[in-house]
Order: C-alpha cells, then sequence, then structure tokens
C-alpha cells in the first residue's frame, strides 16, 4: 500500500479541480487578472510537486 | 474530447457562459466537485452506516449533522433529503392528500406538483394567477371558497410556488400561507427556485412544508433536494414503517415510508453537504445576484422592440423575455432562421438560450462574474446591431 501515493492522486485531482474552477470564472475568454493568475500558478506548482511524489512511488 | 469512447466531455461551464434557465443554481462549488471526485462510487457514505442503519443517522461523513443544520437554516424543524424536489413533492402528498380530496395548486405550478397529488388521487384545482402574473392570498381564498363549496370539505393541502418557473416572480408567500391556516389547510412551498439561491425562512413564510431542489438551487448534483417540516407535520410525513413479514416475521426498523428507507447515498448527499457552507453564505448576497440580474434585463430592454415579461425590476436571477419585435423579426429573413440567435451567441461565448428560441424565452444570471455578465450584455447588444435592430 503506498498512502503517500494515494494522497497524492487526491492532492492532484483537488488542485486540477481548484484550476477548473479558474477556467470556469474566466469563461469564455479566460484572461486572467493578476489575483487569478497567482492562484493557478501556485495550484500548477503544487500540481507538479504531486505529479513528482506518483512518479517516485509508482515507477 | 471524450470521457470514454461515447461520452463526451462536459466541458461547456469551463468553456462558456451558461445562462440556460434551469441550470445556473445548480452549478458545483469547487467543494462539492472535490467531494464529488472521493465520493464517486455508489454506496460511498455508507462506509460508516451502523445501528439504526439510516442516512440521517450516519455521522461519518457527518450527514445527521447536516440534517440537522439544514433545518435551522431553513428555521424548520425537520428535515429529510430526496431525490429532487419532486420526490419532496410526492412524500407529502403521499402523507397528506386521501384519494378525492380536493387541493390546491397555482395557475403557475409546476407539473411535478400536479401529478405528485394525481398519484395520490386528489381533486385538483388552481388558484388564478392575477394580471400581474402573480399569485395572491385574495385569489388563494376565493379559490378556497370556491373549491370548499363544490367539493363539500376544505382542500387538504395548498401548493404554492415561492418562484415560478415561467416568469421567475416571487410570490405572496406569507399571505397565502396566513389564509390557508385560517381554514386550516397545511401550506406546502415549493421553493425550487428560492432554497440554496435566496434567503427562505419557512417560520416567517408561515408555511408547513419547504421543499428544495439541490440540482437546481443548492450547487449539488442530480438528483436532489430536500423536504423540510414542521414538528406537527414530521410524525406524519416521516412516520416509519410498520410492515412485517408474514411468514419470516421480519420488521424494518426505523425506515420512513416516504422516504423508502435511505434516500441520497452517494455523490448527490456528499455533493450537497459540500456545496452547503458555501450555499449558506451565497444567499446572503442575493442583491449581488439581482443586481447582475437587471444589469442583463436593461441590456436588453435598451434593444428596440424587446419587452420583460417578468416582474419589472427584476427582483430574481429567472427572466422571461419576449423577443417578438427583436429578435424574432431578425428570425424572418435570416438565413439560419430563429437559429440564429442561440448559434450567434454560441460564437461570442454564450449558451442556455433553447435552440430557436426568438419569440419569448428565459434565462438565468445566476452565479456569473461582474466580468462575464458584462460579456453576456455586449454579446447580446452586438448581436442586435449585427443584425440591424438598434440599441439606444
Amino acid at each position: 500500500m503506498s498512502r503517500r501515493a494515494v494522497d497524492a492522486l487526491f492532492q492532484a485531482l483537488y488542485l486540477l479541480t481548484d484550476i477548473r474552477f479558474i477556467l470556469r470564472e474566466t469563461a469564455p475568454v479566460h484572461e486572467l487578472d493578476d489575483e487569478q493568475k497567482v492562484r493557478a500558478g501556485k495550484a500548477i506548482e503544487k500540481l507538479k510537486k504531486q505529479v513528482t511524489i506518483l512518479e517516485e512511488e509508482l515507477s | 474530447m471524450k470521457c470514454t469512447a461515447d461520452i463526451d466531455t462536459r466541458d461547456v461551464e469551463e468553456l462558456y457562459i451558461n445562462i440556460d434557465p434551469i441550470q445556473a443554481g445548480g452549478r458545483l462549488t469547487v467543494d462539492a466537485q472535490k467531494a464529488a471526485l472521493a465520493y464517486s462510487d455508489g454506496y460511498s457514505v455508507c462506509d460508516n452506516c451502523r445501528k439504526p442503519f439510516r442516512l440521517d443517522y450516519i455521522n461519518k461523513p457527518p450527514i445527521a449533522d447536516f440534517h440537522h443544520d439544514c433545518a435551522e437554516w431553513l428555521n424548520m424543524d425537520a428535515v429529510r433529503l430526496v431525490p429532487g424536489a419532486r420526490r419532496g413533492f410526492q412524500a407529502v402528498a403521499s402523507s397528506i392528500v386521501e384519494k378525492g380530496d380536493p387541493v390546491l395548486v397555482t395557475a403557475l405550478s409546476h407539473y411535478t406538483e400536479f401529478v405528485s397529488l394525481e398519484q395520490a388521487g386528489a381533486d385538483i384545482h388552481e388558484i388564478p394567477k392575477d394580471e400581474c402574473n402573480h399569485i395572491t392570498a385574495d385569489n388563494a381564498a376565493a379559490r378556497i371558497e370556491d373549491v370548499t363549496r363544490e367539493a363539500g370539505k376544505t382542500p387538504s393541502i395548498l401548493f404554492v410556488e415561492h418562484v415560478d418557473y415561467q416568469y421567475g416572480n416571487i410570490h405572496e408567500i406569507a399571505g397565502i400561507a396566513k389564509v390557508a391556516h385560517q381554514y386550516d389547510i397545511p401550506v406546502l412551498l415549493n421553493g425550487a427556485y428560492s432554497v440554496g439561491i435566496m434567503p427562505v425562512d419557512g417560520k416567517a413564510l408561515g408555511v408547513d412544508f419547504v421543499i428544495g431542489s439541490g440540482h437546481k438551487s443548492m450547487a449539488a448534483p442530480a438528483p436532489s433536494g430536500l423536504v423540510a417540516t414542521t414538528d406537527e407535520y414530521a410524525d406524519i410525513v416521516f412516520r416509519t414503517t410498520q410492515a412485517k413479514g408474514d411468514i419470516t416475521g421480519r420488521t424494518f426498523g426505523i425506515k420512513e415510508v416516504e422516504m423508502m428507507g435511505c434516500t441520497l447515498m452517494g455523490v448527490t448527499v456528499v455533493g450537497l453537504m459540500a456545496s452547503f457552507p458555501a450555499v449558506k453564505e451565497r444567499v446572503l448576497h442575493w442583491d449581488r445576484e439581482v443586481k447582475n440580474s437587471n444589469t442583463v434585463v436593461d441590456a436588453l430592454c435598451a434593444i428596440e422592440g424587446t419587452q420583460v415579461e417578468s416582474d419589472m425590476p427584476r427582483e430574481h436571477t429567472l427572466t422571461r423575455i419576449n423577443t417578438i419585435d427583436s429578435f424574432d423579426k431578425v428570425a424572418e429573413t435570416h438565413k439560419k432562421r430563429g437559429y440564429f440567435l442561440s448559434q450567434s451567441l454560441k460564437k461570442k461565448g454564450v449558451i442556455g438560450v433553447i435552440p430557436g428560441s426568438t419569440r419569448v424565452w428565459k434565462f438565468n444570471t445566476y452565479g456569473l462574474t461582474d466580468a462575464q455578465i458584462d460579456h453576456v450584455c455586449q454579446s447580446f447588444q452586438e448581436i442586435a446591431r449585427e443584425n440591424g435592430l438598434n440599441v439606444s
């Protein structure tokens, strides 16, 4: 059992959901304001970390 | 993009502004989307179901607390979750109405109100709307008198819409409830277009039942909803089964007859719960939503020949608009006929107007950002100008 991989998986899904909602609230032009760009950037950075954990655990 | 070989990914909320009249209040919150990911399996909330084995007793996730919180939020005494508002109507009708009973609905009632009462064998009568498309206490009183005289007994229940689906008008609920109670008639509030998007206080309105729709106005997956009632009616509508197997002698504990045991057992209930904090907060900002609704209506009314059939100024985000003398004139000669409007809107990133509609149609601005409201206003006016309509 890899608790770490499972946690990383859900955390990644939740971060993707945060990004999904940025796309929703900025539809249809998806021109992000400064605050939204910061939020999106942070979510993407955190997402990369979770993907790294998945790579470590599953490959 | 595909979810599976045969099912498209639904990405319209990410790609477009959706002003569909029935979809606006049911869009999930970000927390509900996350909860849906985790609880997507069928019996997912049942991992920790213990005696007495009923949905509203489950503590993990905190479904029991949610029931109490929901009742308190609506200022009612008891709540049960149901698979859609229609199942709430059905539970109440089945509990209160005897075959042949006269009952009252309104000229603006949803078909599911009629059908739930039909199932119960009711003799259904309507309260007429007035010239402003309102259901009034005066009309309710007159109709109670008429029906009682004709049927020889008072109606056993009165169903009324807080906000109707045709015009998005808010009706005279407290006055209607007061009149009905003078005849000892219980009142069911259809809150499908109010519970979850605007403040609702059941006791202040004086109603006996509040029905809400999760997927229409509580940012929850379908089918979901709730039925709330008072202590006076809770034991009737939420009565437990007395059934007993004549061979096995089996009994079925505290399963509730109208709920058919448990109701929402997975992503629906957890979606409702996950959205609830945001829903409680958003109803406090109803004035902002109404302002946005009026902004879009004003932009539409600036287009020559356009009229609003709902109350003005708007007090709700659902609006019925008449464009017979504007967009429908364009449709008469446009190569795409009546489809030009929905197609033009889609090109500009706006969906939700029924394809082909250019005469009388509805839209809902609930939940849009300020930038999206501006985009919708500009889109309608640009389409008008592009097609030779004057915009003032």
